[in-house]
């Protein structure tokens, strides 16, 4: 139901009413072509989006979780640090048992136990936010920051700040193995989106996080248990940064305090110009997706055009300020 | 301007109209105020007192009329404005800030500095210096340096009158100072009153409680539907005129007739008291099938908490609550929707709407778990039914998926009807059912509730109209200051028999 949310806001008909009611996907569009016609065509073919999908999949996971975490009005600065710590825990039990300076030298563990150990680790983390943000009552931005110090300290004391690496190649090929031309870790994306997306438009709790975010008040008169939803909101962001620790630890077959890092900006950023509304109550699966590409094409275009990395970073900064601009616009009118 | 008027009058507000859309909330209202006097301000729950108030500070811009003070014609844009020229007002809710000190808090925005080379930088032996001797000026005990929010409500409000007189205020508006302040408090406002006036300051006084208008009150105005009936020296007037020519009205608004037979006993309310402080205390009542019971009262009188701790919003320290003749504890309103229970709360914006949501999804979010088929949500059974309710109340809306905040105010209520219809309820509890809603739309809400007492739904409507709780409840129960005070039967409400018991202050 609520992903009718978005489309709703536009009354009037026609062309004008399409781009108000799908700025993200306009943006996006918009963006992508002009990066094909500086490239001559060369970014619609498919290694250039294959390599584009596998850059962003990690990400994608984050931002699905985030974006439900701000759904609810609230925000989650632990990421980059939390799936760091996941990745770390994940690479250590996937070491190749021959490797000297592995954490555990000597132990051939299940190819499995890497991704429980990471996903609960991440589930974990969440479940902490969850519950200091509903029932301690902290502002999730306080929360969060202090979560996202500590899962940086148990990340520097499990690893000793070393490098997690010789990672096993059955584990490796997870990530980065691929069905015919489609990378692995592009299918994963899809089948998470998937279940968010069922999550959100089809059960009970997907509106409750939805009612939840546009006014918590009147979500309590109506009967919804907003402490119990709010941790469930945070567990269920945290498994999903789970996952993308595993994938992520996989993918680069190693692990180290670098992993990840600034992570939570970007997941903040592509779920906001995916039009996830800071403001909560607004947001659907298919607007984060959208969103991640966007900034994904961003990078990758300036990458191609080369555009100093440093200035990478000052232009991604002005595309966000910018969307978040409109956005607030498009949504404070409220009645 | 002769000289004579000038002396007789610090303030006088001539000729305010304001309108707002649908409503005339002030109509040629004249205000003269002298100094060194005590002018009550009296009126109904929305009489335009508050309204001509903010039109004094700028908040409101009056349509026609003017604003006269101290001989000259004064037109402020805000309260700072206001407060350069002399005029104050106290709020009822402290507007403080609790953190800081007590000198901190008077001198704000205007702290003395003093400068050290380049720097200016705040002079806090002056600003305590200057503290102690204001508050030494107003026999006030209280210490420059404690921190605000540690003192009690009077002493803050205390210090919010030190600081008016430290703009050299002329007058002085007080909004129900002694709402939450006990009778030894109060007395002790008095005392400040009355030094003030001593000054020639003008205090405006704005209250509900009688006694306290005769006690201290030099001049009585009144006000009533938007118009100034006049203005009567307090000697002259008694109670019972007073409340007269308070609610003395036409009774113009019209109301469907609620035939409905009035059944067992739903829902029973024994000695509940609320765990706030100066919130409800001791109120016990019974609601039957089919019967709108009126909850009546001036502002402050709890009806809101009362209403508010049964659905489970607010804690209560002691009493029970019985549905259908059994002990029910109610800690959420997840539990009181279970048993059967609504609210409409008086807040459409704060605590209603999801202004972001459709109309389905709003009225379908407080009954999801009947609409699920292995945990999903069965979407064509909920538009369904969402659409069945809001065709039966005649929302207007151009479709089910438009957002409820692009609706007028009408139309959000009657959603939020459907919201609670949608749960089958027993008993729905309306919080000021019509508030903000025009006069049609009002009829149509009148007509829904009526309906509902018909089949055997019990409804409490907590009403700050006199008309609509005399039109649409069989049994009016009257709240003053957190005490039950009274119920009247639909024979014997009046407008004077429900005025009198809600301000029956002990």
């Amino acid at each position: 139901m609520a992903a009718n949310a978005v489309g709703a806001l536009a009354q009037k008909k026609g062309f004008g009413a399409f781009i108000s009611k799908n700025t993200n996907l306009v943006t996006f569009v918009v963006l992508a072509t002009a990066l094909g016609l500086l490239t001559g065509g060369r970014s619609f073919q498919w290694d250039s989006v294959r390599n584009l999908l596998i850059a962003e999949s990690v990400r994608a996971f984050a931002a699905l979780g985030v974006g439900m975490i701000i759904i609810t009005r609230g925000i989650d600065l632990s990421i980059g640090y939390v799936v760091c710590l996941v990745a770390s825990v994940a690479a250590s039990f996937a070491q190749t048992p021959d490797y000297m300076a592995a954490l555990y030298p000597g132990r051939d563990f299940p190819v499995y136990l890497p991704f429980v150990a990471g996903i609960l680790t991440g589930g974990f983390f969440g479940f902490l936010n969850g519950v200091l943000v509903a029932y301690g009552k902290l502002p999730a931005f306080i929360a969060t920051l202090g979560t996202m110090s500590i899962a940086r300290g148990a990340q520097l004391i499990y690893t000793k700040a070393a490098v997690v690496g010789s990672v096993k190649d059955a584990y490796k090929s997870i990530a980065q193995g691929s069905v015919g031309p489609v990378p692995n870790l592009a299918i994963y994306v899809a089948v998470a989106a998937v279940m968010v997306w069922v999550l959100l438009r089809h059960t009970k709790r997907g509106t409750n996080f939805y009612a939840i975010g546009g006014n918590p008040v009147a979500a309590r008169v109506s009967g919804i248990n907003v402490e119990k939803e709010l941790v469930v909101v945070y567990t269920y962001a945290g498994l999903l940064y789970g996952i993308a620790g595993c994938l992520l630890s996989g993918r680069l077959g190693l692990a180290n305090a670098l992993t990840a890092n600034g992570m939570e900006l970007d997941a903040i950023a592509a779920v906001t110009v995916g039009g996830v509304s800071q403001a909560g109550g607004v947001g659907t699966v298919g607007g984060m997706l959208i969103g991640v590409l966007t900034l994904g094409i961003i990078n990758y275009g300036m990458t191609y055009l080369g555009v100093d990395s440093y200035y990478q970073l000052l232009v991604k900064g002005v595309i966000i300020l910018v969307a978040v601009y409109f956005y607030i616009r498009k949504y404070s009118k409220r009645a | 301007m002769s000289t004579e008027a000038k002396q007789a009058y610090v303030l006088e507000m001539r000729g305010i109209s304001k309108k707002f859309p649908g409503v005339q909330a002030l109509d040629d209202v004249t205000l003269r105020v002298r100094p060194g006097k005590v002018h009550a301000l009296m009126g109904e729950n929305g009489a335009g007192k508050s309204t001509l108030m903010k039109c004094l500070f700028g908040i409101y811009h009056e349509d026609a009329g003017e604003i006269i003070l101290k001989g000259n014609r004064a037109k402020f844009h805000s309260a700072k404005d206001a407060l350069e020229a002399g005029v104050s007002m106290i709020h009822q809710e402290l507007s403080n800030v609790p953190e800081r000190s007590v000198r901190e808090n008077i001198w704000l925005g205007r702290e003395p500095m003093r400068r050290i080379g380049p720097l200016a930088l705040l002079n806090h032996a002056k600003m305590h210096r200057d503290t102690a001797v204001l508050m030494e000026s107003l026999e006030m005990k209280i210490d420059p340096a404690d921190r605000m929010g540690g003192l009690s409500i009077s002493k803050q409000q205390a210090c919010e009158i030190a600081k008016a007189v430290s703009y050299e205020a002329s007058v002085v508006v007080m909004d129900e100072p002694s709402s939450s302040l006990t009778e030894t408090e109060t007395e002790h406002l008095f005392r400040i009153i009355r030094d003030l006036t001593k000054k020639g300051v003008a205090v405006i006084y704005i209250s509900h409680k009688m006694s306290e208008i005769f006690q201290i009150a030099d001049d009585v105005s009144v006000m009533r539907d938007g118009k100034m009936l006049g203005t009567w020296p307090a000697a002259e007037l008694d109670e019972d005129r007073l409340i007269k020519l308070m609610v003395g009205r036409d009774n113009t608004n019209r109301f469907p007739s609620v035939e409905s037979a009035v059944g067992e006993v739903r829902l029973e309310v024994r000695n509940l008291c609320s765990a706030e402080d100066r919130s409800f205390r001791d109120v016990s009542f019974e609601l039957r099938r089919g019967e709108i019971l009126g909850l009546g009262g001036l502002v402050g009188a709890q009806r809101t908490e009362l209403v508010e701790a049964i659905f489970g919003l607010r804690k209560t320290a002691s009493g029970e609550i019985l549905v259908d003749g059994e002990r029910t504890a109610i800690r959420s309103p997840r539990d009181a929707i279970r048993r059967g229970i609504g609210l409409i709360t008086e807040d459409r914006r704060g605590s209603g709407i999801f202004p972001l949501l459709s109309i389905t999804e709003n009225t379908a979010v407080a009954s999801l778990g009947n609409y699920l088929k292995a945990g999903f949500l069965e979407h064509r059974r909920i538009e369904a039914e969402a659409r069945r309710l809001n065709e039966a109340l005649r929302t207007k809306t151009p479709s089910m998926w438009a957002q409820i905040q692009n609706l007028s105010g009408g139309n959000q209520q009657k959603v939020l009807v459907s919201r609670w219809l949608m749960t089958l309820p027993d008993i729905l509890i309306m919080d000021e059912p019509t508030r903000g809603i025009d006069v049609g739309a009002k009829y149509e809400i009148y007509t829904i509730m009526a309906e509902l007492a018909r089949n055997g739904k019990s409804i409490i409507m907590v009403s700050s109209e006199m008309p609509e709780l005399l039109g649409m409840s069989h049994r009016v129960m009257v709240l003053c200051a957190g005490r039950h005070t009274g119920t009247l039967a639909k024979e014997d409400a009046t407008q004077e028999s429900i005025m009198r018991l809600a301000t029956q202050f002990e």
